[in-house]
This record gives C-alpha cells, structure tokens and sequence, in this order.
C-alpha cells in the first residue's frame, strides 16, 4: 500500500514538473505567472533528488552509514565534530550561497527567461548538484582533503600545482568583477554609499563589543549589528534628501573603485576579529534572510513575468552582454546550475562535521538545488520588471548612448518601450538621481526584489528603502568577499612564491605579507578600474571571464572526482562526472574560442583591440583619448591572454587526468585509491 | 507541538553553527575550561585563522 502511494505521489509530481515546464517553455501568447517556474523547480529538484541522487548515492559512490566519518574518527572539538545533519546542512548552504546565483541569472534575463531557468534547473540537478555531492564524498573519504590536494595526491603533482594557480588566477577575476557590481552600484548614490560606509564603523563596533564587552556572543551582536544597519538606511535616506551632506557621499564610479581598492588592502592587513569576521556574521544572517524573504515573497505575490521566453537577443546583439546564447548564457549563470567554486567548500569544513555518510546527499545534492533555487528566485525579480526598464538599467551607455533620451530611443526601438519619463519616476521612487545605465545586475535585482517586497508589505512607498536594502545586503556580503578573497590570496600567492625564496612563504613575516598583500589588491584593482573605464561598461569583458573562470574549476573539480571513481573500480558510472565534465569543457572552450577570437569586435578581445588600434593608425580617434585608446587595447590583450591562460591550465589537468584514466582502463596498471581505511562507526544515535 | 520545538531547536542550532556558537561550546568542553573573555579570544583567534585561510564562495 505504502508502495502504491509512493509511486502515485512520484507520478503526481513528475506529471506536475512536465505540465509546468511546458508552460514555461511553450507558452507565447500571454505572460506567464512565475508560480509556473517555480513549480517547475521544485518539482525537477524533488525528482531529482529522490531518484538520482539516491542512486548515486547507493549505485556510483555506496554511501555506507556503518563506516566512521572523518568528523568522528578524527574528533577534536575544533574543526573535526559529528553535526546534526539539518545543522551542517544549512552552515554548508551558507557558506557556498553567495552574489553569483543573484547577479548570473539577472544578466543572463537578456536572452529571456527561457534559457535561464531551463539551465539553472538542468544544470543544477544533473551538473551542479553531481559536482558538490561527489566533491563532499571525495573529500569525506579523504579526511576532509581540500580539492588541490586530492588534485595532487589522485592526478599527479602537475595537476595539484596547476589547480592551485588557476583558482588563484579565478579569484582574481572574481575579485575584480563583484568590485564592479558594488562600484556599478553605488556610484552617484549617496543613499547607497552612506549605508555602506555605515556597515564598516558597524563591524568594528561589533567586532569590539565581542572581544571585550560581550565576548563569545555572537548571535546577540548579529542582532544589535542587523538593528544598526536597518537604522543606516533609514540614515542614507536623511543624507541622500540634504543639500549639505549629499555631496560628501556622492561618488564617482572611479573615486568608488580606488577607495574600495585602498579598502582591500587596508582591510586585509587589519585584524580579522577587528572587521572581516564580524562583518561576515552579519552579511551570512542577512543574506540567509533575505533568501527566504525573496522566496516567501515570490511565492505571495506571483509575479507576472514581463520579460519575453525568449529575447531577440539570443543572436548575440545583447547590450548587456555580447554572444549568442549557446554558450554565453551557460557562463553567465555559473553558480545558481553549477559552481567549481562549491567544490572548495565541499572540500573544506563541511566534510569534517558530516556524521553519517548518507547525511552527503542533503547537504552536497539538496544545498545546491536550494542554491539553484535562489538563482531561479533572482531571476523571477528580474524578469518580472517591464523590458523596457530592465534594459535601461542594465545596458551601458556606450551601447545604447550616452544620454537618457538617445537612450530610451535605442531601447524602445528594441521593441521593448520604455520612456525618460518613465526611468525619473522609477529614479524618484528609490531615491536615486538616475537608474539609467546601472550595468552589473545588482541595480536591476534590487530593483525587481524592491518591487516585490513593497508590494508584500502593501505599502509602496517602502520602495526606495527596500531597493537600498537590497543593494545593501549584495554590497554587504561583496566587501565581505574582497576581504577574505584578498587575505586568501595573498595566503596563495605566499605558497607559491614560499618555493622559489622561503621567507617570502612565511605568514609572520612582514615584508613578505604586505608585498603579496599589495600584489593581490592591485591584480584584481587592475581589472576593476579596466571594467570603469571600460566604455562598454567592463560586464561585458569580466563576467564572462569569471564564468569561463568558474566553470573550468567545476570542470577541474568533477575531472578529480572522475578519476577517484575509476580508481574505486566503478568505471562504468563514470558518466555521472564525465558528462557534465565533458559539457563544461564544450561551453567554456566555445566561450573562450569566442571570447579571443570572435571577428566581431563587440565580442572579441582581439578584434576590439584590432578594431581600436585600426582607428588609432587612422587618426580617427581625438587626441584626449589617445592614451585611454592604448589602454584599452592592451587591456582587451590581457584579457586575451588571461582567458587563453585559463584554457591552457585546465587543458594541463584534463590530460593529465585523461592519461591516468586511460592508464587504469585500457594499460591494466593497478589504481591505487587514496582513501582513509574503513573503520566501524561507534557514534551512538543521540550523538548524531 | 513537538514537531516546531524540534523545527526550532534546528533552527538555533544552524544559527549558533553559523555564529560559531557551538563550535566555541564544542571548545569549552573538549578542554574542560568554562567561558571567559579570554578563552573566547583563544578560541577565536584559532578558528578565524583556519576559516579565513579557505576561499569564500561566490
């Protein structure tokens, strides 16, 4: 009977998931009610993870509760600790939910929301998913082993050493890019630069309070810390209507950049209890709010969407973004349908609190559908806004023009109508002086999450404080990044560096901190002030950098775990890992391909810097822009030469793990698993 | 009843991971110490340094 019931439930949901996903993507004659997406997701995620993460779980990794997980054999009270599942679960979904399922799936909304949410629901459940499970489970059976160790230790000491300078490569990028979102965000917004300013005197506050005034706890300060930024925005507003105090804090995108690069660095030397770590209590409670106030918002106000299945930007003409939506639009959205970042997080704390090994398949499957669900969240705001002001806000005035009426010219001859008139009112309402132009997604996400948590409150004058609100908690969290990505990095660089002059390697020694330090800040501050003075707004060239970037590490990450499994002796579920692998490295080649050599100068590095040089041969371009045309050809040279690099390192791994795989499969030499020895778990129920 | 108490303990306890109060409780008992503002700064100090040393998702 049981059984019966089971299997009705299961045909209820997948009839349900079909239904919905054909409106989704059939539908053309009317808007479609986002519920639709929504059920689509869930439904797809249920089966998901009811059927395949199970069998891989039972079929490809034998999950076996009875053998003694790392947090329990090698307990020590600190990083080592049997956790209770739903608890390591949701430290886990904390730790890999950042700004990429926000920022991706809105930029990405210029193809329409077809594509979008058709990858974010696929690609999570068959790729994302696949690669933080297997990630967890590889590095659960390793003792918690970090991916450029298993890297080292499964593939080879060429593999271990190139893993680690691409993610140090990737994070430079990152770095730059979710710089620009803030700066994209808050230049010329004195209510949105007060707020964030106010964050910072915040942290130290709550940094002080726990060291000396209330040391040890840290969920109160949260509390006082969340009840003072609230109070900054409500601040930022007073500031933002004074004529006197407006202008202190009225920025320009490059005055924005270099204070933010002079922050990385001061931020990264001062001490962590000082700034970064309260600051990331705060930014996780907010950001986890958040996430369930956009979910729970999404789901009581059912936004129509008012964006097209499908744009006339699939061709590759998009203003946000140049290229056609096979590739770009499957490396705009990495995080949100699969992240190689996760794979560091998979590898990092969670393994070590996990106490059964059947607890990976919430955690590493189930963290990333919810993950794939913000994504899916973030894209429903953004499509819910008229097209025509999702364009304007996003698109950069060197596409579209220079002023708001060439603008609006530009975009409604689109076909997607939209008026000066229009964009002031909209402007007004969230207390800003213009929204035109506002290219890196964060604007036109808080924008649509603005509109839909006003209108769950039923009060629409609350809208200018919701978009700040928005824009604070993305801002909140990306300084939050800076700082410990910096701090990371230079730790990177110093391993690096610690081979060819020892001292340099050494964490105490000052020279050596400050001289990486200051590298780290000025690699990634090189690129953001490349993506200010870019005139096609710098999104265009570095987000898809970052997601080239970001998907070739997943392709790193499930290449490992592709050779762990063929070592286990279960080649023939190799597939799981190979194909979303074999997936990766078609996208982020054809991107890359694209990205260098693509003659269209809107789309390739090369030929814009062709392009440019031509014009500057000819004479064409006047004198006051001469030395900013050079820098732009260089610059468009060096992105050439960063997206060939990445190529070139994941190809070092990929046949490298090609060779160890071809070895074991068809050169009968013997494989030799890296895993800790089993031994009986004796945790007791109640301790789990 | 017994569902939301568990539901809210859950809650707490994914609150008090996040905010490393239980990691620091964790502490306390594996060295037979109780709280002080000291121990706290000894325990944070070493934890900060290995969470800050790992990269933070995008």
């Amino acid at each position: 009977m049981k059984t019966f019931f089971g299997y009705a439930l299961w045909g209820v949901v997948s009839v349900l998931a079909a239904l919905a996903l054909s409106v989704v993507a059939l539908q053309r004659d009317e808007p479609v009610n986002s519920l639709w997406i929504v059920v689509a997701a869930v439904c797809v995620y249920a089966i998901g993870y009811r059927f395949y993460a199970k069998f891989i779980a039972a079929k490809v990794m034998a999950l076996d509760d009875r053998r003694a997980t790392p947090a329990e054999r090698l307990r020590n009270s600190h990083d080592f600790e049997p956790t209770n599942k739903w608890i390591v679960f949701g430290h886990h979904f904390a730790a890999i939910a950042g700004p990429g399922p926000l920022v991706g799936p809105t930029l990405a909304a210029q193809f329409g929301y077809l594509p979008g949410t058709m990858w974010l629901i696929f690609g999570a459940v068959l790729g994302g998913c696949v690669q933080d499970f297997t990630a967890l489970f590889a590095s659960m059976r390793r003792d918690g082993k970090s991916l450029g160790q298993m890297a080292r230790e499964e593939i080879g000491p060429i593999g271990g050493f190139t893993a680690l300078l691409t993610v140090l490569l990737i994070m430079i990028i990152l770095l730059a890019v979710i710089a620009l979102v803030v700066v994209n965000a808050l230049r010329g917004s004195p209510w949105g630069a007060f707020t964030i300013l106010a964050t910072m005197p915040i942290a130290i506050f709550m940094g002080l309070y726990l060291r000396y005034w209330r040391p040890g706890q840290v969920l109160e300060v949260s509390l006082i810390g969340f009840v003072l930024v609230l109070l900054s925005i409500f601040g930022g507003q007073a500031v933002s209507q004074s004529p006197t105090l407006a202008p202190w804090f009225d920025y320009s995108a490059m005055t924005l950049a270099v204070g933010i690069i002079i922050y990385g660095f001061a931020a990264s030397a001062l001490p962590v209890w000082l700034l970064l770590a309260p600051r990331d209590y705060l930014s996780t409670f907010v950001k986890l709010g958040v996430v369930i106030l956009l979910g729970v918002g999404v789901l009581l106000i059912r936004p129509q969407l008012e964006l097209p299945a499908l744009t006339r930007f699939v061709d590759g003409t998009g203003p946000i973004f140049a290229g056609k939506v096979f590739p770009f639009c499957f490396i705009t959205i990495a995080c949100g349908a699969i992240s190689g970042f996760h794979s560091l997080i998979a590898s990092g704390t969670t393994p070590k609190l996990i106490s059964r090994e059947t607890h990976a398949v919430p955690i590493g499957y189930g963290a990333m559908a919810l993950e794939s669900y913000v994504g899916i969240m973030a894209l429903i705001a953004a499509c819910a806004l008229q097209p025509g002001v999702f364009f304007a806000v996003n698109s950069p005035a060197g596409v579209v023009g220079a002023t708001p009426e060439a603008a609006v010219a530009t975009i409604s001859g689109w076909g997607y109508p939209v008026t000066v008139a229009e964009m002031n009112t909209l402007a007004s309402q969230v207390g800003e002086e213009t929204l035109m132009a506002r290219t890196g997604g964060a604007p036109s996400l808080a924008l649509g999450m603005a509109h839909i948590f006003s209108q769950v409150g039923g009060v629409d004058r609350f809208i200018g404080f919701w978009y700040h609100f928005a824009i604070m908690f993305e801002a909140l969290f990306i300084l939050t990044i800076l700082d410990a990505g910096t701090r990371v990095g230079r730790f990177m660089l110093q391993d690096l560096l610690g081979s060819i002059y020892k001292p340099l390697g050494r964490t105490s020694w000052m020279p050596g901190v400050i001289g990486t330090s200051l590298a780290i800040v000025l690699a990634w501050g090189y690129f953001l002030i490349q993506g200010v003075r870019d005139p096609l707004g710098g999104i265009n060239s570095l987000w898809p950098l970052f997601g080239i970037a970001n998907q070739l590490l997943a392709a790193v990450a499930l290449s490992v775990v592709t050779t762990i499994l063929i070592k286990m002796h279960r080649w023939k579920y190799m597939w799981v890992t190979a194909v979303p692998t074999a997936w990766l490295v078609t996208v982020t080649y054809t991107a890359s391909y694209y990205k260098i050599f693509s003659p269209d100068p809107y789309l390739g590095f090369l030929a814009q810097a062709n392009q440019l040089q031509r014009a500057l041969e000819a004479g064409t371009i006047p004198a006051a822009r001469i030395a900013a045309t050079r820098a732009q050809i260089f610059n468009n040279q060096l992105d050439a030469v960063v997206c060939g690099v990445f190529v070139v390192l994941v190809t070092l791994i990929l046949v490298d793990s090609l060779r160890i795989w071809t070895k074991i499969l068809f050169g009968g030499v013997g494989a030799r698993v890296g895993e800790s020895p089993f031994v009986m778990t004796q945790l007791r129920p109640e301790e789990i | 009843m017994r569902r939301l108490q568990e539901l809210g303990r859950i809650i707490v306890g994914i609150l008090r991971e996040i905010a490393d109060e239980n990691a620091y409780a964790r502490h306390l008992t594996a060295h037979g110490v109780t709280h002080s503002a000291a121990e706290w700064r000894r325990f944070s100090e070493h934890r900060m340094r290995a969470k800050y040393a790992r990269a933070k998702c995008c």
